[in-house]
This record gives C-alpha cells, structure tokens and sequence, in this order.
C-alpha cells in the first residue's frame, strides 16, 4: 500500500512489551554457535518472545540447538530479522557483530541441512491459465496472433503476481466468457466464421510525429504501421485518416501505403483549402488480401512531414506538417473463401469430403491438438468426447470444418486446458510417498510457463514425453534455448513488468502542470527502455547485478535528450553507455522513478520501501493509520520535506523504518517525478545523502548503487524469493527459505549470471518436488 | 499501437435489425421487458472508495427539511427520493488483530459484512455478498442474475492492500466466501453480454447455437470430473467451484432460451472505454438504467473507484492521486481536493438517478420502483474508520422507501442490518447477513 508512506510512523509492536531489560546489557558469550544460539534467545529474545507475552505472535520458548529442523518456522524469522539487523530493536542491547554473523551462519546451515534431509516442496495449487498465459497458448497453438483474452476478465493477483495459483477463481463470468471466446477463435482458426463485414481501428502509437517507425522506410514520418489479421480471402479497405496543414510554398505530401513492406500506392495527398481548415482528410483503398496476418504500413515522405506538430491535443490548430491519424480496416467483401491461413494450415493435417466419414480424420487432428493444448500424451478418455462434439458440429453446420470448429471450442474450454495440474495423480489414482518427483510431463508444463507465459512448443514435449527432459544435460540445453527464444520476453512483460511495477508506466499520469515536458512519446521511451534492458541482460546472459549497476543501458534520440547524453540521434533504440551520468541500473530508469512517485511529487519514502521491498527483500511493516500531519511545508518544498521527515526519524517510533527507508529514498532526488535528472527543486539545492542505521552514508544514485551492491546476497536472494514465487504460481513459505539460499549460492558460484538463476530454480526443491499431503489416500 | 475495433455501421448496429432482435450473451438469450403487472424492484449497489470527508457529507438537522451539505448537492434534486443514513458501521472491517490492510477490508466487507481473511493468495476467504444474496431471488427470472461493473482498470500492480491479496480491492461482490466476481470495466463488453456480439441474428441458428453452448458445458463437465479424483482436497474444491460456475451459466442458458423475444430501445454500441472517468461513468449509467429497462437483470453493483485506487481527477482540477490524497493528515488543502472527488462521485451517481427518473417503468418511473445504495465502506480515510459511515439510498423501492429524511441510527448499528432489512422487505428470507443483530427502522415511515 503505498501512498500513506509519506508520513507513516510505524509503531513497533515490541516497544509495548515490558522495558525492564536495561540489565541485561551483558553482551553473548563467545563460544561454539549452537550455544550461542540458546545463550542468545535466554538473554535477549525471551523477555519479549516467550509463551506467555508471545509479542507479535513469536514464541522463542521451545527453541533448541537441537532442534532447529522442527522450529524452522520461527527461526527462519529469527534469521531474517537478525541479517535485517532489525533484532533486537532500537533502545534495547545490540549483539555484537561477530555474534550476529556466527549466529547467521550457524543457523543457516542448520536449517539448510535440516531441509536436505527432509525436504518440504509444499503442494502446489491447481493453476488456472491467466490472461496472458491464455493469448500465449492460443497463439503457439493455432498460430493465431491476436489478443485472443481481451474479453477475459482481469486476473486478480496476490504476493506481487497475477499467476497465483490461489487467487485465479472462477466465476460465472469467466465461464460465459471461455466459452464465447473459444467458440470465436475456433470459427476463425478454422475459417468457419461467417464472413460479416466489420470495421477495425487501428491508433498512431503515441509519440513525436518526427520519429521514424520502425518497420517502414527510414526516411518516412508521421506514419504507423501495425499486424491486422485478415479472416478471410477477401477484399478488404484500408482508409488512412491524416493530419496536417500545407505550407506555404510546399509541394502536396506524399502519402506511402504499404502492406508486407510493399508500397502499394503513393497517396498524391494534397490539402485543399476547405479541408485545411478541418486540417484532416481520408485516403482510401480497396485492395484484395490473403487470409492471415499482414503488416500495414502508412507515412509521409520525409521531406513533406515537417516535424511541427507538437500538439496531441484534437482541439488545437495542427500546424504545418503532416501524420497519419488512426488507420480503418474494413472488410471482408467479396468473400472468396477461408484461404490458407497459417491456423488452418496446422489444424487441417487431413481432410475428409463432405459424403464421407470424417471421424479417423477428425481423431487424427484433435489427437494432435489436445496433445499440445493439454500439454500431455492424450488417449482415447480424451479424444472421444471431441469426436461426438465434432459429430454435432458437422451436423449441424454440414461440414467437416463445422465439426473441427465444434471439437476445437471444446479443447479450449477444457479444464485439461485451462488448468494447469502439476502432479494430478495418475489415471489409476496412485502416488507413493510424502513427496513425489515431478514427472517430465508436469516438469515440460512448469518450465514453459516459467520462462514463456505459455505451453510447451514441440520439443520440449516430445523429450518430455520420452522421459529424457529431466536429464541434466538435456534439461540446461533446455533452458539455454528457452531464454534465447523471443518467447522468453514473456518474463519482461509478465514477471519484470510486476515485479519492478513496470506495468503501471502505461498508466501512470503525472500533473502535465508540473511535468510539462512528460508527453506520450516518454512514456513510450520509458518503457521500452526498460523492456530491452531486461532483454538484453535475459538474452544475452547477464550478470544479474548489472540490474542494480550496468553502467549502460538502451535510449533513442528522445530517451537521450531527456537522460542528457549526446550523439543519439533517430527513433531507433539502441545500447547506450552511462559513463559520466549519475543513472546506472533500474532504479535510475525513468520507468522505475516515475512509478515511485506521486503524480505531483517524488516521495523518498515510497522510492525508499521500493527499493527495500523490491530490491532487498526487507519490506517495512505499514504504517498505522491516523499519523500526524506533517506540516504543510513538507508538500511544496524538496527542503521542507527532507525537514519534516527528519524530525520522524528523532521519534523513536518513525525511526525505526524510517531510518532504513528515507536515506535509500533521498539518495533518489536527484530525479523528478518522471526521472529528469535536476540538482535543485524550486530554488533550493538538492541535497541528496543521508545515512543508514550502521551508518553508512549513501550519497546520490551512485552510493546507493554502491549499497546495493554492498548487500548483493540480499539483492540476489530477493531477486531469487521473486523468481520463485512467479515460477512456482504461489507464496513462498519458511520451508522454502533454504531453497532460496541454495539458488543464491548457485548464482553467486555462476559470476551472477542470469542463467544460473533460472537453472538453479529448476532444479530447486519446491520446483522439482511436490508434496501430497492433500492427496486422498492411496488406493 | 492502440486497437480499437468498432462494429459497422456503428451507429445503426442494433437498430440497422429492424430494432426487434435482441442479441444477449452467448448469442443464446434474448432480454424481455418486464411484463408483470406489480412493479419489479431492481436494485444496484454504488461504491466509492477511500472514505469521505464526513463533515462536508452529513446533513447537521435530522428528519426531513435538512440542508444538503456541499457533497450531497447534487443529488438535492432527488431530495424527495433520498435517505440520507448516518450512524452505520462496519465493525467487521476494523483489524480485529488482523494489523493493517484497512482498505483491503473496507471494501471486502461493505456488502458482505464479514471479517475478510488475511491472505495474499492462499485460502482467501470472505463472505456472500447482498447483491448475491438478492440476484439468488429476484434475479432468477432474467438472463443475468446481476451484472458487476467498476470503472477502473484492474492491471496496475504493487497497489493491493498490505498483506491482502488484489481479490479483495477489485471487487465488492462475492458469489461465495472463495468466489469473488471479476466486474467488467469496458462498456462495449458489457453491452456485448447483455445483447450480443452480433455473430448470429438468425432465430434458427441461435438455436442451434445455444444448445452446442450446453454442449460444450456438458464436455466440460465431464471433462473437469474425470479430472477431478485425480486432485487433492484443496485442488477438487476449487474445481467443484469452477464446475458451480458452470452450472450457474447452464442455468442461465436455460434460463434465456425460456424468454420470449421482445424489442429492444435502439441502443448504440459502445466502442470502448471512453477516455474520461465523466463519459465512462456516464455510460456505464446508461447501459445499467436499460438493463434494468429490458428486465436483463434486476441486481447490480457497481464500483466508481476501488479501495487503495490512486486515480487523478485533473477535469475537477485535482491533479494528485485519489489514496494519497485520502491520507490528508487533516491538511485543509487536501481535505478540499478530497471533497472535491466525494461531490465528483455523487455528481455521476445523480446523472444515474436522472436516467432512472427519466425511464417510466409500471406506476411511474424505474427510480420509483429502484433501491440504489450509495456509499464508502471507511468514514474518514485517514483514520481508517469503519463506522458512522456514509450511506444514502435512493429510490421509491416500490413504494417500501419514504425518501426526503436524514435519518441518524445509534453509533455503531451495523450496516447489515439495514442489508437484513431491505431483503426482508423484498421477500428475501436470511436469518442474518454478516454480523447483523437484527432489522432497523423507519425505512418507509417516519
């Protein structure tokens, strides 16, 4: 929850339990760990964590050296608060620094091992497809590119993601809505849709009209190009809206239609003066197309487009210069059948005249189909009831295709398809054991929706099927081939874009009164900054600390001008280096910056518990309700802010978060709300350095650079808790603490490489295992 | 690249069918008017998130001739049609040892009135919710047992409630205790569920259409059994609430195919979401008040904004985000930005009630026969109070509401109590709703 932080004051729970501790100064005894640790609970944890008072619900009483294993649930707590250095609290006795690192490492390995010895994968939930994950199968399926969930319902989400397991419900709604939207792309990837002329729009991607577009003619402006799936064979318009105002002694622009990258007419587009004073025209084509996706493409020759509209706003004159407005696709007419279409070219691989019967042929398609869309071998039990589904279909439509188009509806409302099962049992109901090894099957499933937000392409499947997928070799290979393929872009969109809340820069609006020069095309660089950083460093195996520290990263002319640097020039994005700027990292991405503060303001306080929550895994608690209010100074100056929040961290109560929080958020300031780089707000001087509670000084985005890196093993381990947790669709719990220590050993033993990571959580406890203590019994 | 797809000829969608076929959800129903000869009573459920400043929202005086304070001017046109209701509390979204997550719970529980739990994923559990309670009743007879919509876009992350998981922000209507019920935001898919996409429009074909629909619901059925003992315990229930969901949509088939065909008011399809919160509230308003004409459904809820929500209303001139600035800290700046929002929101809730008035519907007009509910589950927002909440109900309720008073009830009252008491007058049978204690009074009388 995070506007509240800017002046929340945290009440800490243990500073209500009894104070008469002020004896027990005396520090640990040195001595060998497990000692330590008892020595350690009697004299500092009891007086507050024992059975009786049980402060925050944390009880220490039955602790043991010896029996660590058994009290992992609190003592992975024990251990986190006391790496956090949040235990024992301010005002009570602190343990020596050697005390805490014996302790740590003592504890750690004897939880590790404890684990080892008997490892908790927990049970994973049965996982419903999520919106994205949905598009992406029915894309890899059918070979359909289009946003196949957008009559879907939202997904909601829980522990930062929107594949969890537990929260993906079911309502009527969605069932309405898998079944109308399965029964739409059936008809269209079957060609069985009735051709029915609609019209589509198709909006300029926002930004500065001056930009190339990428995909059509270096020297063309003020266009647009985009993918529009044609259904059928057919005659289709394109009309292209355009914007703009002659100059004075300027030749009529030229307008460049293209289609697949072919220019197919060269619109004279000249302005007359009535239409002049409207400042839009239409050019409209009729042309025939091939079923399938086409790219349309539509601009002004450069030296027409003189780059002067800066206005997006309808309302206002356009001056001179020339772009495309929006683009209308309308059709089919003269509607000459399904064509070959790259759905029907997969789907058909057989086909059965109309006299005859089509059921082997029918069987030998869906087999292929279910067989991918359930991710799994599939036998008679699941191809029978597609086969009657067909036979209704082809009855009712009186084709073979109309029984395709019945049966294939069916696959995609299937519960086979729309959950995700990971160690169902087998058909004969057996599984042995407390924990089980997930079979290759399940193990095909996990990986690509781990790494693609989809179903297992061809291979993955096939060596899955032939048990071979969880050989050790056989599976990096696996990984390695994943990771390079586009598809693994689906971790930018669907993990980086929740976890950085990248997500929110599409939507985010900052005051246009304080932040005039934010505009569309920022917001468009902001992102895709972004986008192509994490793919460079997923891609091209990167070192998972160039997160927080590469000294480069990727802009256009726009993105460069606004960061400062010099010698970008075009729309074009490109790797850039950061030498001699003070940006470094994501927390220096405008994206980042932007999304962590308050449409009006920067907020240390909310960039302070981003970069705590996000980056170092040490979230602080809420702040309670009803904080006093900070003086009216605070909101409109960068100084009185800064004031106010020092005068929170001299009461005990706010110092505790906020002296961890404030110093990481201050060490931001140098950026606005949007991320421009500035030294001073309203007149005064920026001053962007604080100290931490050990105190160590953090000075500007460099020296927090240097404090992320300083704390590396939490910053890989939080990395790690958040690959996890996205990997696995649910919350990690303290059992899988060690599994997350193990993954941070294997990466930091891998030069921090952003393959290690993935590996070392597929070969992970709670990724390979899974426990059945909610089967029912073994028959 | 933004894709837009619109319907051609837009304009002339609906009424290009000769205005007589109706085209509801799953291209299988089709809507009737209500033909009974006593009035229908429909009912929607209006929320606002994030508290109101309570001192510019409570009338001072009691009773009738009260002065509408500046929040509630402008719905004084209805004056005669309001209850105004102070004194109603949510105790059950109070922490209750649960920490914080306030949000989180004002919105879970304000039609529930349960103690939500504390999750962020695992076991999330809450109440049944009144809306459900009521569409269980009156809302058997029409295609749609009730219709969830909300204004805001649900994808923005890293803005649920600390410790609670986004399930209990993005909606406030619960089929079940582990069923919450996704609302539609985007008018053009609301209009697509109440009168089709259009794909069919033959009565023959629709037929055929509808029974395959049952078809496939049959498969999956089958499909989901077999998969089914395959499960753990955890895994089967939430499969058995899947297969409910399932059913409760054959039953709505059913349901349909039962109707007869009527003709519809010429409706235009809309296009998307409009670009302003003003145009998109507007709309959702209009295509509410003619579901509630066409008998589509009776039940509705609807969410202006979400608990925790962070919208900017810079037509309003209020620049800054919606939960931060309901931390106001008693700032007398930020107080009247708030303000601001609070009499926004009420200005879109009288458009709606304009609409209402203006459809007639059997002795009078659809707001004669209506019960709206309008209100915010916190009080004050940077407290995070959960009583002396706002409330006002507006509508004739069939004659069952006397509007035109401020009433007061004792500090405390739960707000289910009034939710026990509206069921009760509408025929619906509950021994309690959440943690009410009994009926309250003087509803329809003085």
């Amino acid at each position: 929850m995070g506007p509240h932080f800017l002046s929340a004051i945290v009440l800490v729970p243990w500073l209500a339990c009894g104070a008469s501790l002020s004896a027990m100064a005396a520090q640990a005894p040195v001595g060998t760990s497990p000692r330590v640790l008892e020595s350690t609970i009697r004299q500092h944890c009891l007086v507050c964590h024992n059975d009786r008072t049980r402060t925050a619900d944390l009880s220490l009483a039955a602790v043991t050296s010896t029996n660590v294993g058994e009290q992992a649930l609190v003592l992975e707590k024990v251990l986190r608060k006391l790496r956090a250095g949040e235990m024992p609290p301010a005002g009570r006795p602190a343990l020596a620094t050697e005390t805490v690192t014996e302790l740590v490492g003592w504890l750690e390995t004897e939880l590790d091992g404890a684990s080892a010895a008997s490892p908790n994968p927990g049970t994973p939930a049965i996982q419903r497809l999520n919106r994205a994950e949905y598009t992406n199968a029915v894309h890899d399926l059918l070979g359909l590119n289009l946003d196949h969930a957008r009559d879907l319902p939202a997904d909601d989400s829980g522990y930062g993601f929107d594949n969890i397991g537990d929260v993906l419900t079911v309502s009527p709604l969605h069932i309405e809505k898998y079944i109308s939207t399965a029964r739409r792309i059936s008809r269209l990837a079957v060609g069985t849709a009735r051709p029915r002329a609609v019209v589509e729009k198709y909006e300029r991607s926002p930004g500065v009209p001056d930009a190339a577009v990428e995909g059509l003619p270096l020297g063309e402006r003020g266009g647009m190009l985009f993918e529009h799936y044609f259904p059928f064979d057919a005659d289709y318009t394109i009309t292209v809206r355009v914007r703009g105002r002659r100059q004075t002694g300027m030749p009529s622009p030229q307008l460049d239609l293209r289609v697949d990258g072919r220019r197919v007419r060269l619109f004279d587009a000249s302005f007359d003066n009535a239409e002049v004073t409207q400042g839009t025209r239409n050019f409209e084509l009729r042309l025939p197309f091939e079923a399938g996706a086409h790219v349309i493409g539509a601009g002004f020759l450069a030296e027409y487009a003189v780059a002067e509209i800066v206005s997006e706003n309808a309302d206002s004159r356009p001056g001179p210069g020339y772009l495309v407005d929006y683009v209308l696709v309308g059709g089919p007419f003269n509607t000459a059948g399904p064509g070959a279409t790259e759905s029907r070219r997969r789907l058909l691989e057989c086909h059965s005249a109309a006299d005859t019967d089509g059921t082997p042929c029918a069987s030998r398609i869906l087999t292929t189909v279910a067989r991918r869309a359930y991710r799994r071998p599939v036998t008679a039990i699941d191809i029978e009831p597609l086969v009657s589904l067909f036979r209704e279909g082809q009855t009712d439509g009186g084709s073979f295709e109309h029984g395709i188009e019945m049966a294939l509806s069916g696959v995609l409302v299937s519960p086979s398809f729309l959950f995700r099962a990971p160690g169902a049992l087998d058909e004969d109901g057996t599984r042995t054991g407390r924990v089980s090894r997930l079979t290759d099957i399940d193990l095909a499933s996990r990986l690509s929706f781990f790494l693609w937000s989809s179903i297992p392409d061809e291979a993955l499947l096939s060596l899955a099927e032939r048990g071979r997928l969880s050989e050790p070799d056989v599976l990096t290979a696996q990984i390695h081939r994943m990771l390079s393929d586009p598809k693994s872009s689906a971790l930018v969109d669907n993990f980086a874009g929740q976890w950085l809340h990248l997500r929110n820069v599409a939507e985010w609006a900052p005051d246009p009164e304080r932040y005039p020069h934010f505009d569309e095309s920022l917001r468009y660089a902001f992102q895709r900054e972004t986008e192509l950083f994490l793919e460079h460093v997923i891609r091209d195996d990167r070192s998972v600390l160039e997160l927080v520290a590469a000294d480069y990263t990727f802009a256009n002319e726009r993105l460069a001008a606004f960061y400062g640097l010099e010698g970008v020039r075009g729309g074009y994005f490109r790797r850039v280096s950061l030498d001699g700027t003070p940006r470094g990292g994501i927390v220096t991405h405008a994206s980042v910056l932007m999304v962590t503060s308050y449409p009006t303001r920067t907020s240390p306080v909310l960039r302070g518990k981003w970069v705590l929550e996000n980056l170092l895994g040490a979230p602080p608690p809420p702040p309670p309700p009803d904080v006093p209010a900070l003086p009216a100074a605070a909101e409109t100056s960068a100084g009185g802010l800064r004031d106010a929040l020092e005068q929170h961290r001299a009461s005990p109560t706010c110092s505790a978060c906020h002296a961890k929080l404030d110093p990481l958020g201050f060490a931001l300031e140098n950026f606005d709300g949007v991320g421009a780089y500035r030294t001073d707000e309203d007149g005064m001087t920026i001053d962007a350095s604080g100290a931490l509670p050990d105190g160590t000084l953090v000075s500007g985005p460099r020296g927090l650079q240097r404090v992320l890196l300083a704390r590396r093993v939490e910053f890989v381990e939080t990395l790690a808790d958040r690959l996890l947790t996205y990997a696995l669709g649910r919350g990690l719990e303290y059992y899988d603490r060690p599994a997350v220590r193990e993954i941070r050993r294997r990466v930091e033993a891998a030069d921090y490489r952003f393959s290690a990571l993935v590996e070392a959580i597929v070969d992970s406890v709670p990724f390979r295992l899974r426990g059945n203590s909610e089967l029912p019994p073994e028959r | 690249m933004i894709t837009t797809g619109l319907a051609l000829p837009r304009r002339t969608f609906l009424r290009g069918l000769g205005a007589t076929v109706a085209l509801p959800f799953l291209d299988a129903m089709t809507p009737a008017f209500a033909t009974a000869a006593t009035p229908v009573t429909r009912v929607a459920f209006i929320y606002t998130a994030n508290g109101v400043i309570m001192q510019d929202w409570t009338p001072t005086a009691e009773g009738t001739g009260f002065l509408f304070p500046k929040t509630l001017a402008p719905v004084e046109p209805f004056r005669d049609r309001l209850l105004v209701m102070s004194g109603l509390a949510h105790r059950n979204g109070e922490a209750l040892g649960d920490g914080p997550g306030d949000h989180a719970r004002a919105g879970a529980s304000w039609l529930t009135g349960v103690h939500p739990k504390k999750t962020q994923g695992a076991d999330i559990r809450n109440g049944r919710s009144v809306d459900q309670m009521l569409a269980d009743e009156i809302g058997q007879t029409t295609p749609l047992p009730s219709l969830e919509l909300g204004l805001e876009d649900v994808r923005m992350v890293g803005g649920c409630d600390s410790g609670y998981s986004c399930a209990y922000s993005n909606t406030i209507s619960w089929a079940s205790p582990t069923t919450p019920l996704p609302y539609e935001n985007n008018p053009r898919r609301v209009f697509e569920r109440l009168f089709g996409d259009g794909e069919t429009t033959d009565p023959a074909a629709r037929a055929v259409h509808a029974r395959q629909n049952r078809s496939l619901l049959d498969f999956v059925v089958d499909d989901a059994h077999r998969l089914q003992v395959r499960l753990g315990a955890g895994d089967r229930r939430k499969l058995g609430d899947y297969l409910d969901s399932v059913r409760e949509v054959e039953r709505r088939i059913q349901n349909a195919e039962r109707q007869e065909r009527v003709d519809l008011p010429p409706v235009d399809r809309p296009e998307g979401v409009p670009p302003t919160f003003e145009e998109h509230v507007r709309l959702m308003s209009d295509l509410v008040t003619i579901a509630f004409q066409a008998d589509l459904t009776r039940v509705v809820s609807v969410m202006y904004s979400r608990e925790g929500g962070n919208r900017t209303y810079r037509s309003i001139g209020v620049p800054d985000a919606h939960h931060g600035l309901s931390h106001h800290q008693n700032d007398p700046v930020r107080m009247a930005q708030l303000q601001k929002i609070d009499q926004h929101h009420v200005a879109m809730l009288a458009y709606f009630l304009g609409k209402l008035q203006d459809a007639p519907d059997e002795d009078g007009s659809l707001l004669d026969n209506a019960i709206v509910l309008y209100g915010s589950s916190l009080s004050d927002s940077n407290a995070h109070t959960h009583d002396n909440l706002p409330a006002l109900i507006a509508g004739g309720g069939s004659g069952m509401l006397r509007g035109g008073r401020h009433l007061r009830y004792p500090e405390g009252t739960p707000m289910t109590n009034l939710f026990l008491t509206l069921l009760d007058r509408m025929g619906v049978q509950r021994g309690h709703v959440g943690d009410s204690t009994g009926q309250i009074t003087h509803l329809g009388t003085l």
